[in-house]
């Protein structure tokens, strides 16, 4: 087949379709910008100044909205990390542990419990809020730390016993058996063979689960009371401004609550992007 | 069997855990969904299945609610997948600055639902919002609307914050996709004289199939449980309005204290996510992800 040569026309249009690629992807990143500016620019106003509206790039930028928010939300953020760290702990090695008996320990049947626990990370979370609320204050953890921590840990094991599982898939059985075969339990194969080589995808997982966990709003919603021990999301749904003028004071609120995770993606998208893909189903 | 044993000693944790607070609740509200229980402390009296009756037959507002979701769904995947498509391709191209892109396109996903109803119910704020601020300063001020406090458009606001915050995973799961698929397919359509164009559009996007499905089941997943968003940007209304079937569930069960009635719907939502996850239920049967 002869083929023309079709250099310079083509080249021509390269030219002008990659312009109009960067101006597509611009236009793109503007409107995932667009919200955040606005955010940062309005926290950073005072309440004068926020008179000419959101847009308009602040003139003498003031740190007192975060100051007041931070004032306000100082607590709950605190009970945000107490309650996120613990439960992402506990999730991420539960999960470790059972996604190692799904992959290394496998018998008749484990493979249909492993989809029986995965398939709870699907249904929606409306189907089990009465029960939740009634057993979290049966229990009589209503309104404390152990009461959320123990719900994220309990609905985070699907999704960390499949991500663990999908792990230790990839490590040779062999490695596991020569350990067995040298006198090694299970046990002790877990703790000094399995776990240590699942580091990084130790890391994934932790990741994966903090950013759900310091997210999370409807079981804060639902299982607290008051600032005590009230998460961080559920203080800044509650800083809703009616007036113009605390709109400044929300979005300080609000971008202080999203600078940890905020900090981590920067940090670590790569194991960002690993999570998600992996914690999504296949077609 | 002491393969087995030890086995169990390991899958225990998960295995319980998930058999109560998944299983276990689930049941316990099918059984709440049967009585008429109502107000705390006063248990229901056995009623049969009288609220699905009262649900499915008589109840306009969970119609509203019903149609709400679909609508919600149909606006935010309809863009979202086309969109996160059309943003992967851009993004395998030989460009400059795609990490930059990358992130930006990302970042959404970082916030919380709170965070982004906040910043979204002041971007569609009809007085000193952000977006007729905007209109009105470059000389489009007729073009300014009431946004989230319209009965017209409030479903619509919504669903612009969904697609903000999810279509970065959309474009990261056709990302994966199209990167993963093998240069010698490349350059076997190059060599048949496939220009860039072509390539992408009957080579590389065809092949996305399998990118389209696992997008589809996610989003789907979320706008069925959608309830932050929609909560606290307009809280179902104005009206009805923009009420969906887990703000109506949250209404029902926690505000007005039907809980029989709340369990009904919750169940249905249930019933719901078995049917958008079932289709996938074989592929997910060996855990495996590729």
């Amino acid at each position: 087949m002869i083929r023309l040569p079709s250099s310079l026309p083509v080249k021509e249009g390269k030219v002008s379709s990659m312009t109009l690629i960067y101006v597509v992807l611009i236009v793109a990143a503007v409107f995932y910008v667009l919200p955040i500016y606005t955010a940062v620019n309005t926290s950073l106003k005072d309440s004068k100044e926020l008179m000419w509206g959101p847009v308009s790039v602040v003139h003498k930028p003031t740190l007192l909205n975060y100051v007041k928010a931070f004032g306000i939300i100082k607590r709950p953020m605190w009970n945000s990390v107490v309650i996120t760290i613990f439960a992402t702990i506990f999730s991420s090695f539960l999960g470790a542990v059972s996604g190692f008996g799904f992959s290394k320990l496998r018998f008749k049947g484990s493979d249909t419990i492993f989809l029986m626990i995965v398939l709870g990370f699907y249904i929606a979370p409306q189907s089990i809020l009465i029960p939740l609320v009634r057993f979290i204050g049966k229990m009589g953890l209503y309104n404390t730390y152990g009461g959320l921590i123990l719900t994220h840990t309990a609905y985070g094991m699907p999704i960390t016993t499949l991500l663990f599982k999908n792990f230790f898939e990839t490590l040779p059985t062999e490695i596991i058996e020569s350990a067995q075969i040298d006198g090694c339990s299970n046990i002790m194969a877990f703790f000094r063979i399995a776990l240590p080589l699942s580091l990084p995808g130790f890391a994934v997982v932790a990741i994966f689960q903090f950013t759900n966990i310091w997210n999370e709003y409807l079981f804060g919603l639902i299982l607290t009371r008051g600032v005590n021990s009230q998460p961080l999301t559920v203080a800044i749904a509650n800083l809703k401004g009616t007036t113009v003028a605390s709109w400044n004071l929300q979005m300080a609120g609000v971008l202080l609550s999203v600078l940890p995770v905020l900090v981590m993606y920067v940090l670590f998208l790569k194991l960002i992007v690993k999570g998600l893909l992996m914690g999504s189903v296949k077609g | 069997m002491k393969r087995k044993r030890e086995s169990f000693l390991f899958i225990s944790p998960a295995v319980i855990l998930v058999a109560l607070f998944v299983y276990g609740f689930i049941t316990w509200t099918f059984n709440v969904s049967l009585t008429n229980w109502k107000d705390i402390g006063i248990y229901g009296r056995f009623i049969g299945f009288r609220n699905y009756e009262r649900l499915i037959f008589q109840d306009a507002t969970f119609h509203t609610a019903l149609i709400n979701t679909l609508k919600l769904s149909v606006m935010f995947i309809g863009i979202t997948v086309p969109l996160g498509l059309f943003l992967a391709v851009l993004l395998d191209l030989d460009i400059k600055g795609k990490r930059l892109f990358r992130l930006l396109f990302l970042l959404p996903l970082s916030f919380s639902f709170v965070a982004s109803a906040s910043m979204w119910t002041w971007m569609f704020s009809p007085e000193g919002g952000a977006i007729n601020t905007i209109l009105k300063s470059v000389g489009l001020g007729w073009l300014t609307q009431p946004w989230i406090t319209s009965e017209s458009q409030s479903i619509m606001c919504i669903a612009i914050a969904y697609i903000w915050q999810f279509s970065g995973f959309a474009t990261l799961v056709y990302y994966a996709g199209i990167t993963a698929v093998p240069p010698e397919i490349r350059e076997a359509a190059r060599i048949d004289g496939a220009n860039t164009f072509q390539l992408y559009w009957k080579v590389i996007v065809p092949l996305q199939k399998p990118a389209t499905l696992t997008v589809l089941a996610m989003l789907l997943m979320y706008t069925l449980r959608a309830f932050d968003l929609v909560w606290l940007m307009t809280g179902g209304g104005p009206g009805t309005s923009s009420e969906v079937l887990s703000t109506f569930m949250f209404r029902t069960t926690f505000n007005r204290n039907h809980f029989g009635y709340g369990a009904a719907i919750g169940i249905f939502m249930f019933l719901l996510s078995l049917a958008i996850i079932f289709p996938f239920f074989k592929k997910l049967r060996g855990g495996r992800y590729d």
